[in-house]
């Protein structure tokens, strides 16, 4: 009864790890590095602006 | 560590307990919900509210605006802050959202929160947007205006004797119609920007005796090292040999021809060319003292008057002068073709001897709104690039 009781508590641990890493993951982790990466970008290009491009140009 | 290798852990793993759909479609519906909310921010960003929601921009621009025709009109139209100032194409308007962490940068630490600091600012950051309008010929303007759709008989003569042209050319707005939604800075027509960076340069040029050097302005010359006798006035990127330092001050022999006719007041370049070199008080142009004469009764025979080649030592300011001329000449060319671009084709400055040039300048300068120094320096560097000047000339 003891072994049964221990795997369902490892069965239920593991279900709500396996939810906490999901959810953390599509909910903070991806939209974190997807506005990085705009930012990330967004940065890039204005550097380019300052340094080599020119302001934006027609249709840029 | 512990957490980050037990979620690795439980990453790496296909799952156990949740299904695919339930993965499928909570991913989903999370990505709907990000991109929506990246979009709602976005746009956040580009309303009039939170533009306005800084009081450096709420106080000054703002109030501005509501002056002119972009804020109230006949038909009931109205620009708001980022149709004109954010760029539209996705790329420029996300890296004009990042530049705008200088913006933030600026409010945090206060760089433009009183209405001076703010006016000793206007025309740097005018200039920013003016140079962004060039650059994409007034873009943000046309995503109303468009010349296809001007009516030219709805227009008053005066406006389509312009328009009409600029059309033609599909010419950027802003060229000339800058000041249309905020107030132009109040040095506009006083300060150049490149000649007030050339001048700012030659505060920190080190002047070795024995050297020549050009003057970045005019300055005022004087008889005595303190400078309390002023003797006249040099003018811009002018020659000047640099004979002695002292405290602020610095001792310059202008070397130079002028008329022996009148009190020869001004000295000019060259022999017979009125490119003129400095202007003297009448007392020291009459002091042969001061004066040293190498060459007298030299005659122009085009206009039958005598010249003479003189030397003058004066006293003038230090940190005005440049090692060479040609950051001062491209200065001035830059600003001649754009000031006469606007309206024509400018003639190229070998098109005319250096004895044309003042009149022919002085006909057209008053459509430009060349500063008076600017003038000055410009109409120089037509006359020393003028046919006189220039060995494949007309």
């Amino acid at each position: 009864m003891g072994e049964a009781n221990d795997q369902g508590e490892a069965r239920s641990i593991g279900k709500r790890r396996e939810w906490l890493a999901f959810l953390f993951v599509t909910a903070v982790v991806v939209p974190f590095l997807t506005i990085a990466a705009v930012v990330g970008y967004g940065f890039v290009v204005w550097m380019l602006q300052v340094f080599v491009l020119g302001p934006p140009g027609h249709g840029g | 560590m512990k957490i980050l290798a037990a979620l690795w852990n439980t990453l790496k793993r296909p799952p156990v307990h949740i299904s695919l759909g339930v993965i499928i479609i909570v991913s989903f519906l999370g990505g709907i919900i990000f991109w929506g909310g990246f979009n709602t921010a976005m746009e956040v960003t580009n309303t009039e509210k939170f533009c306005v929601s800084c009081h450096e921009m709420e106080n000054n621009v703002y109030q501005e605006l509501q002056q002119t025709v972009h804020w109230s009109n006949r038909s009931g139209v109205r620009a708001i802050c980022s149709d004109c100032h954010v760029p539209h194409n996705w790329t420029d308007k996300i890296a004009r959202k990042m530049q705008a962490s200088k913006e933030v940068w600026g409010a945090i630490f206060g760089t433009i929160d009183t209405p001076e600091k703010f006016e000793a600012k206007r025309l740097e950051l005018a200039q920013h947007e003016w140079s962004r309008f060039k650059a994409n010929g007034s873009q943000e303007c046309r995503n109303c205006h468009d010349y296809d759709s001007m009516d030219w008989n709805a227009m008053s003569d005066e406006a389509r004797r312009f328009m009409e042209p600029a059309a033609e050319r599909s010419q950027s707005c802003v060229d000339c119609h800058k000041g249309i939604a905020h107030q132009l800075p109040q040095q506009m027509g006083s300060v150049d920007p490149l000649l007030a960076g050339l001048v700012r340069e030659a505060t920190s040029v080190r002047l070795d005796e024995g050297e020549t050097y050009y003057s970045a302005k005019s300055v005022d010359l004087y008889t005595d090292a303190e400078r309390t006798e002023q003797a006249g006035v040099l003018q811009v990127a002018t020659e000047v040999k640099v004979l002695e330092t002292r405290d602020d001050s610095v001792k310059l022999a202008i070397a130079a021809w002028r008329k022996e006719k009148g009190f020869g007041r001004v000295l000019y370049e060259d022999f017979g060319q009125n490119i003129s070199s400095a202007v003297l008080d009448k007392d020291i142009a009459q002091d042969g003292a001061m004066i040293e004469t190498h060459q007298s009764d030299v005659v122009d025979e085009l206009t039958g008057l005598p010249w003479g080649q003189v030397s003058v030592t004066l006293w003038a300011e230090k940190g005005a002068y440049l090692g060479k001329r040609e950051a001062l000449w491209e200065t001035a060319g830059q600003t001649y073709r754009d000031a006469c671009s606007v309206c024509h084709t400018e003639p190229a400055p070998e098109h005319f001897d250096a004895n044309t040039w003042p009149a022919m300048f002085s006909g057209m300068v008053g459509f430009t709104n060349m500063s008076a120094p600017t003038q000055e320096l410009v109409l120089k560097y037509l006359q020393m690039h003028s046919s006189d000047f220039v060995d494949a000339a007309h």
